[in-house]
């Protein structure tokens, strides 16, 4: 009978508790969203099964030995995962509608208000009871506004662990997202005259400019802001690989096997950070809040940095194209595009809008080394 | 610490952030800018030597140009 009883107690079934059954429930719903919705199913696959995975009683997979807290030690409390991430985004970038255009760093460094307004939103928010947010808390949080799932997950993993697992998820939901939170904000700012405008055909850039253009990103980094090196840096790595044109083999492993393998590993490692005690708080009610303020800034304050450029410059910018500085690569910018067609069935927005676009991963990444270097 | 404090320092860093992010992308710019001067002749010179043997190819120059005609007539209508 004791033996019966033992069994019994080892199961599943009696070590429930509810909040694991909800963590679990939202795991399902990661899921879902990324099977049936097909919301970036590459990151939301690993990190709703990781939720599951974490929240399963007894196994104990993200308490230490377990894989999970493995996995999270190794690549996402060291910064590995990320920083293996951001070479091969660079990798797979292709720099020549920014060399073409260099302007339209402006563009991506102006989306960035959304993290620096969102991180004075969250410290506000502490006015509310039941939230307590730091300074790094709260920029750690505004990093969300980057709309760039690497940068976010180092960031809060050097500036605030307990809360990675709601701003992951918060990050990777609203680049998901970007489809439906965009467009209106878009749409309420410009005028359909604004939304037609053509913008003149793009340069040829040579294979030089390509090679030389990571270098000098790095170059500029490490004068300025040492401090986001390793994302700026591993980032201009994966870019030289594929545009030196003499390392192909280590570009592709750089783009596929090696970026494939890490967002296994990285998504799980954020799942292992969906326990219930640490997400189902109010805290996370407002990290999704802060995200959503963050993106919807940052588009409104790219669009509002190409409309005055619009009015400045002698060469015609459609004003849609800033709202592709949020970064998330390479959504943001086919929005953009499918808004302009609505306007101008014509126009074809997509490459000038890749321009801002990249710009964004790095506008992200230098805005990353600045809170890192003043808050960190 | 209290909020009012905090929200002053988070005031202040979000004016420093965002002047560091536009002047480091203003260099950025300027850096861009500079460097396709730098890398221009690289682009002109494979050009010049295919234009100067086109004519020397066999094609006679009226085809030339009636074809270069057409595409000017082409792109212009685009």
């Amino acid at each position: 009978m004791d033996g019966l009883l033992n069994l019994w107690q080892a199961t599943g079934i009696a070590n429930f508790t509810l909040p694991a059954l909800i963590m679990m429930a939202v795991g399902c719903g990661l899921l879902y969203l990324a099977i049936a919705k097909g919301f970036e199913p590459l990151l939301l696959v690993p990190i709703g099964f990781g939720a599951i995975l974490t929240n399963i009683p007894v196994a104990g997979l993200a308490d230490p030995g377990g894989l999970l807290y493995y996995v999270y030690y190794i690549g996402i409390d060291s910064g590995v995962f990320p920083l293996l991430i951001f070479m091969g985004v660079g990798a797979m970038t292709d720099f020549s509608a920014l060399i073409a255009n260099p302007r339209m760093l402006f563009l991506g460094a102006a989306a960035q208000f959304g993290i620096f307004a969102t991180l004075f939103g969250a410290i506000a928010l502490n006015y509310v009871p039941g939230f307590e947010f730091t300074l790094k808390d709260a920029s750690a949080i505004a990093i969300i506004g980057g709309a760039d799932g690497p940068t976010a997950i180092f960031l809060a993993s050097k500036l605030a662990p307990e809360l990675l697992g709601a701003i992951a998820v918060a990050a990777y939901s609203y680049m998901a997202l970007v489809p439906i939170i965009q467009p209106p904000i878009m749409r309420l700012l410009t005028t359909p005259e604004e939304r037609s405008i053509a913008m003149p055909q793009l340069r040829v850039v040579s294979k030089k400019e390509k090679i030389l253009f990571p270098l000098m990103v790095l170059s500029l980094t490490i004068l300025f802001l040492p401090s986001a090196t390793p994302l700026v840096g591993m980032f201009c790595l994966g870019n030289l690989m594929r545009e030196c044109g003499v390392v192909d083999r280590l570009s592709n492993t750089a783009q596929n096997e090696l970026i494939n393998i890490t967002t296994i590993f990285l998504g799980l490692a954020v799942g292992s950070k969906l326990a219930a005690e640490h997400f189902l708080t109010v805290e996370t009610l407002g990290i999704l809040l802060l995200g959503a303020l963050a993106f919807s800034i940052g588009t409104a304050s790219g669009v509002y940095m190409a409309k005055l450029m619009n009015r400045l410059s002698s060469n015609p910018i459609n004003p849609l194209v800033g709202a592709a500085g949020v970064s998330a690569v390479p959504m943001a910018a086919r929005v953009v595009n499918k808004v302009g067609l609505e306007s101008n069935p014509h126009n074809f927005l997509l490459m000038h809008a890749m321009g801002p676009n990249v710009a964004g991963v790095l506008g992200s990444a230098v805005a990353a080394g600045i809170l890192l270097a003043l808050v960190g | 610490m209290d909020i009012g404090a905090l929200l002053i320092q988070a005031a202040s860093l979000m004016l420093t952030g965002m002047i560091g992010v536009f002047v480091f992308l203003s260099i950025l710019i300027l850096a861009v800018t500079n460097l396709s001067k730098l890398a221009k002749p690289d682009t002109g010179a494979p050009t010049v030597p295919t234009t100067r043997r086109q004519p020397s190819g066999g094609v006679p120059n009226a085809h030339i140009a009636a074809i270069s005609a057409a595409i000017t007539q082409y792109r212009t209508k685009q």
